[in-house]
C-alpha cells in the first residue's frame, strides 16, 4: 500500500508540476477577454501563409542537424565505445563538453573563431572573411553550432546502448565473419531503436531552440513565437502560435513509441554475460585516432580555447566576478537544490516505470520525455500562467518558481537513469527482504538505495549540469534579483565587452564541470574506474 | 557512524540553503524591484550606485536583445493583476506610453524632472523621459554627396545601397510610427512602398545596420546616435548626420529613456526614490559619458563628445502617445511590409 501511495504521489507531483502549466497555456488560448473564443486560432490560420515557411525552415534545420549528428555521432560512438582507440575516455569527455553548455555559448565561441577578429577570420582576406561571416550568420552557422551542441546525445546513447548488446550474438557473428560485418549486420541493427530515439531527441531539441537561431539571425518558427510576444504584446496569439510546436512534439513522440512498439527505456536491458573485448583497429588505429583528434580539436577545443584566450586577463575575470559573483553562487545553489529534488522525484518515477506498479507508468514515462523536449520558454510561460497569483506569491516571487521549472523540464533524466540503474538490481533481493518482513521503505533504504547509489549520484550530477545550463525557463520566470549565470551572460551580451563575456563563459564551464570532476575523483579514490 | 555523518551533512546543507534563501529574500521595506530594458552593462552600475547611496536593495530583471528587448515589457503585462515590479526603466518612451494606455503605469511627478523639457514627459507623470538617443543617419565616409534626410531612402541615387533595421522592433518601429503620425497613413504607406521600390535591405537590428555601413556594404542607414558614436570611437569610417534639420524639414526623432512607476506595486515609496535617482542630473551625466553615449535632457548637464546638445538639434515635433497608439495600429502593416 505504502509503495503504491508513494509512487502515485511521485506521479502526481510530476503531473502537477509539469503538465498543469502546459494545460494552462493551452486553455488560455480559448479565452479572449474572459470569454470562450476561437479568434486566436482564426488569426493563426489567417497567418498560416507566413508561418508555414518558418515552420518549414525549422523542420529543415532540425532535419539537417539530426542528420549531421547521426552521421558523426553514431560512428564516433562506436569508435569510442567499442574499439581500442587510444584515449577513448578523454575523447568522450571532451566531445561531450558542448552538451553541457547552453547552445548559444557554442555559437558565441564559434563567432569568436570565425569573426573578423577571430583566430581564423583575422588571417583571411577581407572578402573571404566577409563570406565566411555571412555564411556563419544563417542556416549553416545554426547547423554547425547546434550539431556541435547536440551530437553528443547520439554519441553517448550509442556508447551506452552498445554496452547492452548481448555479447554472445556478436561472438556468434564473429565465428562467421569479421568485426565490420558483425557491427553492420548484428550490433547496429540491435541498437537501431536507440539511435532512432537519439535522433528524435536531437530533432526535437533543435526544433525548440531559440537562442542560436536568434543570435545567428536565422528566422525559424520558435523565433516567430517570440516575435509575437515581442512585437504585438499578444499573449493569446503567441501561445496559440506555440500550439503547432506542441502538436509536432507530441506526434513525433507518439510515432516514436508506436514505431518502436516500446518505450526507449526498454532498450536498456541489463548486460548479459561478459562484454566482448574492444575491437582491435590494427593499422586503422592511428588514422582513426587522428580523425577523432581533428574533430575534437576543430569542433570543441578550438572554440573553447578561443573563449579562454579572449578571457585571459585578470581584469576580465575581476570584472566578471564583480558583476556576476551573486549569479554564480545562485546558479550553484539552485542547481544543487534542483538536482537533489530531481533525483528524489526521478527515483520514484523511475521506480514506477521499472516496476510498472501502477497502470499509468507508460504515461508518466511519455510525459517526462514530452516535457523535456518542449521549448523551455513554453514551459516558462505556462508556469507564469499557473503560479502568477497573489495567493501563490510564495512560489512565483521566489526562486521556487525556477526549481519548479527544473523539475518540470528535466525529470526525464533522473527518471530514466534510475530506471536503468534499477534494472541492474536483481528483483529477488527486494522480494527476499519483503519475505523477511521488511517494509517497502526499509527495503528501499537498506537494499535498493545502497545498490543504486552509483546510479543515483550519476543522476544527481547530470541533473545538476542540466539545471545549471538552463536558460529557456530561467530567463522567462526568474524573480527580480535572482538571475543565474547563463541569464547574466545573455543580458550582458548586449554591448558587454567580449573579454567579459568570454570570462563569464569560462566560469560557467568550470562551475558546470565541477561536480563532474568531484564525482570522477570520488570514484577514482573509491577504486572504481571513472 | 559513516551513515550518520551523511545524514548530519545533509541536514546541515538543508539548514544552510534555507538560511541563504531566507536572507537573500530582502525585507519588503528595504528593497525595490525594477525591470530594465536599457542594456545591463550600462544600467547596472547606475542601480548599484543607487543602492550605495540609499541603502535600498535593488532587485532587477534585465532585458536582452535575444528577446528583442521586450521581455520585461511582456512580464509587466503578464503580471498586471499581481505586479512584482515597482519601476520600469524603459529604453524608449513608446513602451512606457503603452503601459499607461493599458493601466499598468501609475502617475508620479518627480521634482528631479524639473528642467527636462515638457515634450519628453507625460504631463500627468505616467512616465518621465531622461538621457536620450537621437535617430540619425550613419553614413560611410566615402559617400559624396551625403544624404541629409530620412526621405533619402527613396532617392534613386541610393537605389539598392541602403539598409534599415527590421521595423517590427525597437526604435525603428518608433521611427516609422512617428512618420505615420506626421505624414498621415497614405503618405507614410507611399513612403514605405518607395523604400521597397528603391531596393532598401532589411537588417535584424540597428547595430547590424551600423556594422554593414561601417564595412562599406551600404551607403547609409537610419540608426540610433549611440550606434554611430561607438563606431566612431572604434575609428570606423563613418559619420553621423542628424536628418531633416532644414527649416521646413521634419527634424530628428529623439528617443529618451523613460522611468515608469508601476500601479499597485509592493514598494511604492522605494520606487519613487529610484525614479528620483534615475531622473537626476548625476545619472544623466553618467549615462552621457559612459559607452551608452546618451544625450542629456537637463539643460545644464554637459553633452559628451561626438554628440550635439539637445538644444541644438531640430527635434521632430510629435506626440509620443500618438506614436504609441499608431504603433499598435500599424503592426500588421509593418509585418506584411517586412515579409514582402
Amino acid at each position: 500500500m505504502e509503495k503504491r501511495v508513494t509512487l502515485a504521489a511521485g506521479a502526481l507531483a510530476l503531473t502537477v508540476i509539469g503538465l498543469m502549466p502546459v494545460l494552462m497555456i493551452v486553455a488560455s488560448t480559448f479565452y479572449v477577454a474572459g470569454e470562450f473564443s476561437l479568434t486566436t486560432y482564426q488569426a493563426l490560420l489567417a497567418s498560416s501563409k507566413q508561418l508555414a515557411p518558418l515552420m518549414g525552415r525549422s523542420v529543415l534545420l532540425s532535419l539537417s542537424v539530426t542528420l549531421l549528428a547521426m552521421m558523426v555521432g553514431t560512428p564516433l560512438g562506436v569508435l569510442l565505445g567499442k574499439t581500442d582507440l587510444p584515449l577513448r575516455g578523454a575523447f568522450t569527455m571532451l566531445v561531450t563538453l558542448p552538451l553541457l553548455l547552453p547552445p548559444y555559448v557554442i555559437a558565441v565561441a564559434w563567432f569568436a573563431v570565425l569573426g573578423s577578429t577571430g583566430w581564423i577570420g583575422r588571417f583571411l582576406a577581407p572578402t573571404t572573411s566577409e563570406f565566411l561571416s555571412s555564411a556563419f550568420f544563417g542556416f549553416y552557422g545554426c547547423i554547425g553550432a547546434l550539431s556541435t551542441a547536440f551530437m553528443p546525445v547520439v554519441m553517448l546513447l550509442t556508447i551506452a546502448y552498445l554496452g547492452t548488446v548481448n555479447p554472445r550474438l556478436e561472438q556468434a557473428g564473429l565465428l562467421m565473419s569479421r568485426w565490420p560485418s558483425v557491427l553492420w549486420g548484428i550490433t547496429l541493427p540491435l541498437i537501431a531503436r536507440a539511435i532512432l530515439f537519439a535522433a528524435v531527441l536531437v530533432f526535437l531539441l533543435t526544433l525548440g531552440e531559440v537562442g542560436v537561431p536568434t543570435f545567428l539571425r536565422y528566422p525559424v518558427y520558435p523565433v516567430e513565437i517570440l516575435t509575437q510576444f515581442a512585437a504585438f504584446y499578444d499573449f493569446s496569439a503567441a501561445t496559440a502560435a506555440a500550439i503547432p510546436m506542441l502538436i509536432i512534439t507530441a506526434v513525433i513522440l507518439v510515432l516514436e513509441i508506436r514505431l518502436l512498439h516500446t518505450s526507449a527505456l526498454e532498450l536498456s536491458a541489463a548486460t548479459i554475460g561478459r562484454r566482448n573485448a574492444p575491437i582491435e583497429l590494427g593499422r586503422w588505429r592511428f588514422p582513426l585516432f587522428g580523425l577523432a583528434l581533428v574533430w575534437t580539436l576543430v569542433m570543441v577545443a578550438l572554440p573553447i580555447a578561443e573563449l579562454i584566450v579572449q578571457s585571459a586577463s585578470l581584469s576580465a575575470f575581476a570584472d566578471a566576478f564583480s558583476r556576476a559573483s551573486d549569479s554564480i553562487l545562485r546558479s550553484v545553489v539552485f542547481a544543487a537544490i534542483g538536482a537533489t529534488l530531481l533525483t528524489l522525484l526521478g527515483f520514484f518515477c523511475g521506480y514506477l516505470i521499472h516496476n510498472r506498479t501502477l497502470p499509468l507508468w507508460r504515461s508518466i514515462d511519455a510525459l517526462a520525455l514530452f516535457l523535456f523536449t518542449l521549448p523551455g520558454t513554453v514551459i516558462g510561460i505556462g508556469l507564469i500562467s499557473l503560479w502568477n497569483r497573489p495567493i501563490t506569491n510564495a512560489i512565483y516571487a521566489t526562486p521556487a518558481i525556477i526549481i519548479l521549472g527544473y523539475l518540470a523540464q528535466y525529470a526525464v533524466l533522473p527518471t530514466r537513469m534510475t530506471a536503468a540503474t534499477l534494472q541492474r538490481i536483481p528483483p529477488s533481493l527486494e522480494q527476499a527482504a519483503q519475505l523477511c518482513g521488511a517494509s517497502w521503505f526499509m527495503t528501499l533504504r537498506h537494499i535498493v538505495a545502497p545498490l543504486a547509489k552509483r546510479g543515483l549520484i550519476g543522476a544527481w550530477i547530470i541533473a545538476y549540469i542540466f539545471c545549471l545550463r538552463d536558460l529557456g525557463i530561467t530567463l522567462v520566470v526568474y524573480p527580480p534579483g535572482f538571475d543565474t549565470l547563463p541569464v547574466r551572460i545573455l543580458t550582458l551580451m548586449a554591448n558587454g565587452a567580449p573579454s567579459l563575456i568570454a570570462a563569464l563563459c569560462v566560469i560557467l564551464i568550470a562551475v558546470t564541470l565541477l561536480p563532474f570532476f568531484v564525482g570522477a575523483l570520488w570514484q577514482t579514490r573509491a577504486g572504481r574506474p571513472p | 557512524m559513516k551513515k550518520n555523518l551523511w545524514v548530519v551533512l545533509l541536514v546541515l546543507a538543508g539548514v544552510a540553503a534555507a538560511a541563504w534563501w531566507r536572507f537573500h529574500v530582502p525585507s519588503e521595506t528595504q528593497s525595490v524591484v525594477v525591470y530594465v530594458s536599457h542594456d545591463e552593462v550600462f544600467s547596472e552600475p547606475i542601480l548599484r550606485d543607487f543602492e550605495k547611496e540609499t541603502g535600498i536593495r535593488v532587485r532587477a530583471v534585465y532585458d536582452t536583445e535575444e528577446t528583442k528587448s521586450t521581455g520585461a515589457m511582456n512580464r509587466l503585462m503578464a503580471e498586471k493583476n499581481n505586479p512584482q515590479a515597482d519601476v520600469y526603466w524603459a529604453n524608449e518612451p513608446i513602451r512606457a506610453e503603452v503601459l499607461r494606455q493599458q493601466h499598468i503605469a501609475a502617475p508620479y511627478l518627480s521634482l528631479n524632472a524639473d528642467g527636462i523639457p515638457a515634450r519628453f514627459r507625460d504631463p500627468q507623470g505616467y512616465w518621465t523621459g531622461f538621457a536620450a538617443r537621437a535617430r540619425v543617419l550613419i553614413v560611410h565616409k566615402d559617400e559624396n554627396p551625403k544624404p541629409t534626410s530620412v526621405f533619402s531612402y527613396a532617392d534613386p541615387r541610393w537605389r539598392g545601397r541602403t539598409v534599415i533595421a527590421n521595423p517590427l522592433f525597437g526604435t525603428t518601429t518608433d521611427q516609422i510610427a512617428a512618420l505615420f503620425v506626421l505624414l498621415g497613413d497614405d503618405r507614410a504607406r507611399a513612403f514605405m512602398q518607395g523604400l521597397h521600390e528603391n531596393g532598401v535591405k532589411l537588417s535584424p537590428s540597428n547595430g547590424d545596420s551600423a556594422d554593414l555601413v561601417a564595412r562599406g556594404q551600404f551607403a547609409f542607414s537610419l540608426v540610433d546616435s549611440d550606434d554611430v558614436v561607438n563606431r566612431m570611437k572604434q575609428h570606423e569610417p563613418v559619420t553621423m548626420i542628424y536628418p531633416d534639420q532644414g527649416a521646413d524639414e521634419i527634424g530628428s526623432l529623439i528617443v529618451p529613456n523613460a522611468a515608469v512607476l508601476i500601479a499597485g506595486s509592493p514598494h511604492q515609496d522605494a520606487g519613487k526614490k529610484l525614479i528620483d535617482y534615475l531622473l537626476s542630473k548625476e545619472t544623466e551625466r553618467k549615462l552621457a559619458f559612459s559607452d551608452a553615449a546618451q544625450i542629456p535632457l537637463h539643460p545644464d548637464v554637459a553633452t559628451p563628445p561626438g554628440l550635439q546638445p539637445i538644444e541644438s538639434i531640430k527635434i521632430m515635433t510629435v506626440d509620443y502617445a500618438a506614436i504609441a497608439t499608431k504603433l499598435q495600429a500599424i503592426q500588421s502593416f509593418l509585418k506584411s511590409w517586412a515579409e514582402s
